[in-house]
């Protein structure tokens, strides 16, 4: 079911309904309801595929309680292993197993030991690297001690598929979201009229800015051999935009729609692209992933600590695991590298951590200004191996951009899609500094001018709503 | 909560409101399919593809047959026969029907499939479109059709008028010009589109023949089932029998059950077409007269 549907928009009251006028005076009842919904939700893409999370959140809850146990250091890490295990080897299977299996007839092709490589006709079940970090973060946590395993199972069951979460982030951390399905939830106005503020500008960059940047965008990825240098540059931010508006638009929507339930879901961007270096680009893009990985891998790997031969390794090793998280392709162990040869300098230099405080004034200085123009440009050519289908597409498309027509006059000039993302830029200008854009709206403007403007995007979204186009995330 | 209910409330009837209103602006100008979802339920219907749906002309029927018909066909990619075209006749259909007339017109491209597997219901394209995802057929306007199929509303503010009007019976009447050489310009475009586009990739579906007869079985049970071939331009006649030439004995087992098979190919040239394909308006006025008379003649025989 996409946030963006009829179906969503029907089951949403209904869940509402369910939960704080059927079952408020139950927190059991309460998190039954978020259960099942939650189970409908997902099942409506392939119910299949409910066994699938039934039984990874089983796993987990039981590993988690016996890790719980006083068990000597050995047990436990068995017990851990077996959990990373049940949930990497799925994930393995579902998304890396084509990957590996072409990857090495590839190999051995090169190696004069040409073989057919077996390929499966695998389905990739809906949000799978979502909710298996989520429920690994869970182990993890319980094997360091950090958090006690519970035993309400039916708390933890919904947790691990809180549905609106659950395909495509933020990615949970237990420590964060399991508690709050243990405290009674009260309505509470001013955090449930956040909630909807949020939706609504989420549904504005998916709808409006990523949809209709999507058709463009596949136009000129699909054909760029028939694009101008400046078209092709064009193709590649509005892109940027694209999975901008999609991915920071579902997050949007997710955060708001648990804001009605009562529960809080961590910021998963924070206007990444007005970061003045890659590093700020990264604390402000995907947050959620780019904690995880700092928590889970970077940090045990030994982080900034150490040699200078340890932090180059550890942050290719992060940004190449975070590549090949987005998904079993070439294009996407090249993105993380590159981001990583762009963040390398930065970190040689201590100076990852220059941009830790906003900019402190409305206007940037031109120097800021720049800095963040710089970091845009190379974020778009990154984007570029992102989009592609293959590596060559995306050095050819990279080739066919740098040449001289990219100072022509671009044969695509979509002004309804500028018009769009100028929107989006200003107003998350004006917002940078909050959770969400339109976050605090009322202390700046009146009711009805607030009312207009709640109406003016809502009538946006549904006079002017592109060609509907499935979540980016989803696939990943 | 009382008050976050009436703000919201409020706000939503702000919102549905025009859009409700803007979406009663849709009609028969709008898209060539629209106005079939937002229509009463009926209970005499001329069914198929593209080419009942321009060439069958309910008013026709309706004078000479002394009944309401009306023309619930779309398109060989929306409307071949199959689960997804049958489960939306049994919604159109009004359910106490018993002396309804039901034509089916057939022709090779809507019993076969594009799909690698031909009869893999699971690979049928029309599970994409507007038959598949509109539950609610006969609802005036139907924002589940203009939701699930549609999208820049804003351009329902202007009411264009373009060379296609689906008539509030359903028949799709088009009027391109007719000038010889741009005639002969679009059978020409067709069809090549048909020879290369459709016939290396289509394939003759037992399944799909199977929900000819399923709907055929169906229909009979509210009243009378007539199956008619209708007459195309003789080149797109030679690219159809490429794909299936011996069709009437393919469907032997439909004919069959039916209560009458009218093969009118073999009029192909007394018609004009659009673009080889389909059957010109006053051509299909002709064709409708033909029809209506046959079913006459047999509803007389039996």
């Amino acid at each position: 079911m996409l946030f963006n549907s009829l179906e969503f928009a029907v089951f949403l009251p209904i869940v509402f309904i369910l939960y704080w006028f059927v079952t408020a005076r139950y927190l059991k009842l309460q998190n039954l309801v978020l259960l099942l919904a939650s189970y409908f939700f997902y099942g409506w893409w392939d119910w299949r595929f409910l066994a699938l999370i039934f039984f990874s959140s089983t796993v987990d809850y039981v590993i988690g309680i016996q890790l719980g146990k006083d068990f000597p250091t050995r047990t436990r890490k068995v017990l851990l292993a077996l959990s990373i295990a049940v949930n990497i080897g799925f994930l393995g299977f579902f998304k890396y197993y084509n990957f590996f299996s072409e990857s090495f007839a590839d190999a051995f092709t090169l190696l004069g030991a040409p073989f057919e490589p077996s390929r499966l006709n695998i389905i990739l079940p809906v949000g799978i690297s979502f909710y298996t970090f989520q429920t690994l973060s869970y182990s993890l946590d319980v094997y360091r001690r950090k958090l006690t395993p519970t035993k309400d199972s039916l708390a933890f069951f919904a947790f691990v598929s809180f549905f609106p979460q659950l395909v495509a982030g933020p990615i949970e951390r237990a420590s964060n979201l399991l508690p709050q399905f243990f405290k009674k939830r009260s309505f509470n106005e001013i955090k449930a009229t956040d909630g909807l503020r949020q939706i609504l500008i989420g549904l504005f960059k998916k709808v409006i800015v990523a949809d209709h940047c999507a058709m463009y965008v596949n136009e000129i990825f699909n054909n760029h051999q028939e694009f101008s240098g400046s078209t092709l540059f064009l193709g590649a931010v509005f892109f940027a935009f694209q999975i901008y508006g999609d991915f920071s638009g579902y997050s949007d929507i997710a955060i708001g729609t648990a804001r009605l339930f009562g529960f809080n879901l961590m910021k998963n961007f924070a206007f990444p692209y007005f970061s003045r270096d890659i590093a700020e680009f990264w604390r402000r893009w995907h947050i959620s992933l780019s904690t995880w990985f700092r928590d889970y891998l970077y940090i045990p790997l030994g982080g900034s600590r150490g040699s200078t031969l340890m932090k180059v390794r550890n942050i290719f090793i992060i940004f190449l695991v975070s590549g090949f998280w987005h998904g079993a392709n070439w294009t996407f162990l090249v993105w993380g590298g590159l981001n990583a040869l762009y963040f390398l300098p930065l970190m040689l230099s201590n100076k990852n951590r220059k941009n830790i405080d906003s900019i402190g004034t409305f206007f940037p200085s031109l120097r800021e200004f720049l800095q963040m123009g710089f970091t845009f440009l190379i974020t778009v050519i990154a984007w570029i191996f992102f989009r592609a289908e293959s590596v060559h597409h995306a050095l050819d498309y990279l080739k066919r951009m740098l040449s001289d027509t990219l100072f022509s006059i671009p044969t695509l000039r979509p002004s309804d899609v500028m018009l769009y993302i100028l929107i989006l830029v200003v107003v998350e200008w004006f917002g940078r500094e909050k959770e969400h854009a339109l976050q605090n709206l009322e202390k700046y403007v009146g009711r009805p001018l607030r009312w207009l403007v709640y109406f003016a995007i809502a009538m946006v979204i549904l006079l002017y709503s592109g060609e509907e186009q499935e979540f980016i995330y989803f696939q990943f | 909560m009382r008050s976050f209910l009436i703000k919201i409330s409020i706000f939503s009837i702000l919102v549905i409101l025009p859009m409700y209103l803007l979406f009663s602006r849709a009609d028969g100008n709008w898209d060539p399919f629209y106005e079939r979802f937002t229509t009463p339920k009926q209970e005499n219907l001329l069914l198929g593809t593209s080419r009942a749906a321009q060439g069958l002309q309910p008013a026709v029927f309706n004078e000479m047959l002394g009944k309401d018909f009306y023309n619930y066909s779309f398109t060989v990619v929306h409307s071949p026969y199959g689960p997804t075209y049958l489960k939306s006749i049994r919604r159109k259909l009004k359910s106490d029907t018993n002396s309804g007339t039901f034509i089916l017109t057939v022709d090779p491209w809507s019993v076969s499939s594009i799909s690698e597997d031909p009869n893999n219901l699971k690979d049928f394209r029309e599970l994409a479109f507007c038959l598949e995802n509109t539950p609610l057929v006969s609802i005036d306007p139907n924002p589940l059709y203009l939701l699930n199929n549609e999208h820049n509303y804003h351009r329902l503010f202007k009411r264009k008028k373009g060379s296609l009007f689906l008539h509030d019976d359903g028949w799709l009447e088009v009027s391109p010009p007719m000038d010889s050489s741009l005639v002969k310009e679009r059978i020409e475009n067709k069809v090549q589109d048909y020879r290369e586009d459709m016939l290396p990739y289509y394939k003759f579906s037992e399944a799909r023949l199977s929900y000819l007869v399923k709907t055929i079985e169906y229909l009979q049970t509210h009243g009378k089932v007539y199956l008619v071939r209708l007459p195309i331009h003789e080149r797109m006649m030679q690219v159809e029998n490429e794909l299936t030439n011996d069709f009437d004995l393919k469907i032997a087992e439909a004919i069959k059950l039916s209560n009458g098979y009218l093969d009118l190919t073999d009029l192909n040239s007394s018609f004009s077409y659009t673009d080889g394909n389909h059957l010109y308006k006053t051509s299909g006025e002709k064709v409708s007269r033909i029809i209506a008379n046959w079913v006459k003649q047999q509803r007389l025989k039996n």
